[in-house]
């Protein structure tokens, strides 16, 4: 990590959301977070974001059919 | 083979007499096993039961493969931006899917093979219509320009400012996003793939993933905060 620790954080933020870092880095990173009300913000904003993110696109299902055409076509094709 | 048989034996005989009892002991060990084992073939894989078992095979990886439908649409619909076009290439990545289905291996993440093959057609349609993904330069905002943005009237708890953003912002948003970014962001925040995966599917190390992401969030929120500043004055 930099001497600065904001730097520090700000580049185990992303991987911190993403549950992809190790357990050492998680460590690290939330005792930044409850130590600094600026990194903690931004924090709790990029959560936010990426669950509105999520909210807004995994709703959406296949059109009605859709699996029926696949198969139909598939046949047609001959892909096996 | 028992043609080939007789000169070897000839010439070991030749050669070494005194291992030719130890060679032909050894053959004659295979002399015996050699039809039991090929007559095992026979038993268990006869052209009629390979094809069974294939045809077992081939509807058990159908099912499996179709029961993603949903994920492979939500991910095509945020490359190609339009459910039509979403559908086509979907059917088009089954089809694929479905042609090299052996390649396939059992117990492996299905999922992402499924995006493979998805993202690939994808890129090949793209082609065609040459308006291939590209690298595009970026302006650096700060992180919070969103957040600034959407607080500037009022003192705020930031998970409250981002519930401002609608639904239709946020896919208009992502959409304006470049496709190279785009894609990346797609992958990990709404197919939920791991960074590993996604690496895996762009065929870029883990560390491009992790660059593109960030770059692409940021461009997400660029182009949420343009958007939402329009529904401001608008």
């Amino acid at each position: 990590m930099s001497a600065d620790p904001c730097a520090g954080a700000e580049h185990l933020l992303q991987p911190y959301l993403d549950r992809a870092l190790t357990a050492s880095e998680v460590l690290r990173i939330e005792e930044h977070l409850t130590r600094c009300s600026y990194c903690n913000d931004r924090y709790v904003f990029e959560r936010a974001l990426r669950e509105q993110v999520r909210s807004s696109c995994c709703q959406e299902q296949a059109p009605p059919g859709l699996v029926e055409r696949v198969r139909l076509r598939c046949r047609q094709a001959d892909c096996s | 083979m028992g043609r080939s048989v007789m000169p070897h034996v000839t010439l070991v005989e030749l050669l070494a007499p005194d291992t030719l009892v130890g060679m032909a002991d050894d053959r004659e060990g295979d002399a015996e096993g050699d039809p039991p084992a090929f007559q095992r073939v026979v038993d268990g894989g006869s052209p009629a039961t390979d094809r069974a078992q294939e045809a077992r095979d081939r509807a058990w990886f159908e099912e499996e493969a179709l029961s993603h439908a949903d994920h492979l649409y939500r991910i095509a619909l945020r490359l190609t931006g339009s459910p039509p076009s979403a559908e086509d290439l979907v059917q088009e990545a089954y089809l694929r899917a479905f042609r090299s289905w052996r390649t396939y291996r059992t117990g492996t993440n299905l999922a992402a093979w499924l995006a493979t093959i998805l993202r690939n057609a994808y890129l090949d349609e793209a082609r065609k219509q040459s308006r291939r993904p590209t690298q595009e330069s970026l302006d650096e905002h700060s992180d919070y320009y969103l957040y600034n943005q959407l607080a500037r009237d009022a003192a705020v708890p930031q998970d409250a400012v981002v519930s401002r953003l609608s639904g239709s912002a946020i896919v208009e948003s992502l959409a304006d996003v470049p496709p190279v970014f785009r894609e990346v962001v797609v992958l990990v925040d709404i197919g939920e793939f791991s960074y590993a995966e996604a690496a895996e599917i762009l065929n870029v190390p883990i560390g491009t993933v992790m660059s593109r992401l960030y770059r692409g969030r940021r461009l997400l929120k660029q182009a949420l905060a343009t958007h939402t500043a329009g529904e401001g004055s608008g």
